[in-house]
């Protein structure tokens, strides 16, 4: 920790703050290929990181639940329909609309860039950097920027950056990483927050979250004049106007893209939508689907650098578009993934993130999303655990606010995973030993007669006593390759008679 | 507010920048949409307003609408005459006890002349306009402006740059009065869009900003935070009668 060395009650000069080197890479960038076991494990036996991301998770899960309805009454699913064919359309067109993005940006005024990487994305970063002189960069929230690791990257040259969302702020200064697309910081708590500021602002210690905001607020206001450039993502781009739109609570990400003198926003191709209008219905969604707000505080668009008869705004605004295995996922078999809009609506519904935390997935983006765009975008061989990750409830796909159908997809993956081979072995012989027993009858009833026996064995019950369906008891710990299945619930034990018994007894009696 | 819309100042220097070629990145997404050829959508993209997501219209009572939508945002609405504008903004600045004011009002007849008895009432006005960028904005108690308009859906206040606007104005000092009319209001976002149908984006103001609360994070164990960034107030005048 690069001011480490601060006692508290000195506390840092904003402007010679310098936040830690390190931003907690590895836990979005795992060693590959990534085993989800390790990390699964430790997040579902930390009760509180469980309670954390359960508080975080269910409170805003309920509250989409109250406020789509209460917008759109008996509509909801016409309007999500509706949003999600928006996005369609523009994805299925998105040579024509990106074109027209360029070119009206253009016109605006906006330096348009191509990135066909992480890489690239950077490099081009580097040179507006360089080009400008630049020392003080601020961001606003941004996903891609975490692709591609886009801060080392900045520090590397020397241009001090630093995160000005209050979530992101402290994830800098605790060598953290976000955990969830709109809540970054879910899993962590006050005193965290408090530590990390004492050790690196030098500032006394308080875990009162009104005085830990004050304090961001303080040290980031006094940046902001200074600043000479500023990053910012971009929830939608607009073809028919070349704008760029973030939508944000805090008011950080209107002071990035205003203060500096150069505004470079960084934005996935995906994020097109043809028009204002086609805007409005996904704003109309977004929030609500996000935070059960309304709409997010502020709603920013921005077409281009500062007017000749405008005060303020950035003398230079560069858009990035960014490749990076995108167009991949955007062949037919995938493309629907892409309307995604990040309002992490899906991983606030979903049992699995609940149960095991963003950091789990290993990677940026977390999540039932998470576990279909990462794959496709890092590698399916890389993050195989993922699509896996999920019990197919299905309250992912109720929940988006654009309709993706992530059960289907995540049942595409897994099937490619075997067509691929990469499947584990013992998987393999499972699933073949049991399409054999399916298709046999005589096999069928053999497993069955042998499981009831083992199973009513081993839970103390025997074959004859007592009633038949009743007479049943509870396995608190299954064998061998079973035994996850009862580290966390206990298994009923199987009736004496099984169906077809039962059925072979009815007829018999009802012919009598 | 009339919209003023003009040319941008100049495109960006046209420095060779590293990264891709647009003809290379373009070729790539023509193949992943299987085609040599970018061409125009052949099927009409959808309709986007429609009853089932328009959430206001024109007969429904839209002051109303606003004023309750606005303060379930976390904003404050004082309702007022138009004769009492001045007066009004006066008293509740002196109950926040600022003493140092950006304004930009605009052309709104209402507000004529409220420089000025603020000036003789003792505040301190800034003048953001001669020095360049938002530094000096910082310093200020509050900032007063008009709205280019307003949504009743959302209690949603739109404020622009332009040439009597800066974008700091709503957004760098802790406390925001706006001035809305009642015929600011439009019923639903959807108005607003139909009313810039045809502008190219050249010349739409660089920044529109649709503020639906005041400035708000719950990072820190989901529990709400007023004023982060932006202001922690946001004081709505809404004038009945204009």
């Amino acid at each position: 920790m690069t001011t480490a060395s601060t006692q508290p009650g000195t506390p840092v000069d904003p402007l010679s703050f310098t936040p830690p080197s390190h931003h907690g890479e590895h836990l979005l960038d795992p060693q590959l290929p990534y085993d989800i076991t390790a990390r699964s494990t430790a997040a579902s036996t930390n009760i509180q990181l469980q309670q954390f991301v359960a508080n975080g998770t269910m409170s805003k899960d309920t509250a989409r639940k109250q406020v789509m309805p209460a917008a759109f009454g008996e509509h909801v699913d016409d309007v999500r329909y509706l949003a999600g064919s928006i996005k369609q359309h523009a994805l299925d067109h998105l040579d024509y609309y990106l074109e027209q993005f360029i070119e009206r940006a253009t016109a605006a005024g906006v330096k348009v860039h191509f990135a066909a990487d992480s890489k690239q994305a950077n490099a081009i970063y580097l040179d507006i950097a360089k080009k400008n002189n630049v020392k003080l960069c601020l961001k606003s929230k941004s996903m891609v920027t975490e692709e591609t690791h886009l801060l080392p990257a900045l520090e590397g040259i020397g241009v001090k950056t630093i995160e000005t969302d209050l979530g992101e702020f402290i994830l800098q200064l605790d060598n953290d990483a976000p955990s969830h697309l709109v809540a970054p910081m879910i899993h962590k708590d006050r005193t965290a927050v408090g530590r990390a500021f004492t050790r690196e602002l030098g500032v006394p210690y308080t875990d009162v979250p009104e005085e830990l905001t004050q304090i961001a607020r303080n040290y980031l206001r006094a940046m902001y004049p200074k600043a000479d450039m500023g990053i910012s993502g971009g929830n939608f781009l607009v073809a028919e106007t070349g704008s760029v739109v973030i939508c944000t609570n805090e008011g950080n990400g209107r002071l990035c893209t205003s203060a500096p003198r150069i505004h470079v926003a960084f934005v996935g191709m995906e994020k097109m939508v043809p028009t204002l209008s086609h805007l409005g219905v996904l704003l109309k969604v977004l929030a609500r689907s996000s935070t059960a707000q309304p709409l997010t505080c502020y709603t920013h668009i921005m077409t281009g650098p500062k007017r000749r008869h405008e005060h303020d705004g950035p003398e230079e605004m560069h858009v990035i578009l960014l490749d990076n295995q995108r167009t991949q996922i955007l062949r037919e078999e995938t493309r629907e993934m892409l309307r995604c809009i990040r309002c992490g609506a899906c991983l606030n519904a979903c049992p699995v993130y609940r149960k095991i935390g963003g950091h789990a997935y290993g990677a940026v983006y977390s999540g039932p999303i998470g576990s279909l765009i990462t794959p496709m975008l890092r590698g399916l061989d890389n993050y195989k655990d993922l699509p896996n990750a999920s019990s197919l409830c299905g309250a992912c796909y109720e929940a988006c606010p654009v309709k993706i159908n992530i059960p289907k997809y995540l049942v595409q993956l897994r099937a490619d995973i075997v067509k691929s081979n990469l499947g584990k072995k013992a998987d393999k012989w499972f699933f073949r030993t049991w399409a054999m027993t399916l298709k046999s009858s005589l096999l069928y009833r053999m497993g069955g007669w042998f499981q009831t026996r083992m199973f009513r064995l081993q839970a103390g019950n025997t074959i004859s006593k007592g009633d038949a369906y009743s007479a049943r008891g509870w396995l608190d710990q299954l064998p061998g390759p079973f035994k996850g299945w009862t580290d966390q619930r206990d298994m009923p034990t199987p009736p004496a008679k099984s169906f077809r018994q039962w059925w072979h007894e009815h007829e018999k009696n009802k012919n009598r | 507010m009339s919209q003023s819309f003009s040319q941008p100042e100049s495109a960006a220097a046209s420095q060779d920048y590293p990264g891709e070629s647009r003809e290379s990145f373009m070729a790539r997404v023509r193949q992943a949409l299987g085609r040599q050829q970018t061409i125009a959508p052949t099927e009409p993209a959808p309709v986007a307003d429609q009853d089932i997501v328009r959430l206001a219209r024109p007969e429904d009572d839209l002051l109303d609408m606003f004023e309750k939508r606005a303060i379930v945002t976390g904003m404050k609405v004082i309702p007022i005459k138009a004769g009492d504008l001045i007066k009004s903004i006066y008293q509740k600045l002196e109950e926040l006890g600022a003493k140092k004011l950006v304004v930009g009002v605009g052309s709104l007849p209402q507000a004529l002349g409220l420089k000025d008895s603020l000036r003789r009432k003792g505040f301190e006005i800034v003048d953001w306009a001669s020095s360049p960028g938002l530094e000096v904005q910082f310093g200020a108690d509050a900032g007063i402006t008009d709205v280019h308009a307003a949504l009743a859906e959302t209690g949603t206040l739109i404020c622009n740059s332009d040439a009597g606007h800066s974008r700091g104005l709503s957004l760098v000092p802790p406390v925001h009065l706006a001035i809305v009319r009642k015929s600011d209001i439009l019923p639903d976002m959807f108005d607003y869009w139909a009313r810039l149908k045809g502008i190219p984006g050249s010349q739409l103001p660089s920044s529109m900003a649709f503020i639906t609360g005041p400035s708000k994070t719950a990072d820190i164990e989901g529990q709400l935070i007023k004023g982060v960034h932006g202001p922690k107030d946001v004081f709505i005048f809404l004038v009945q009668d204009a």
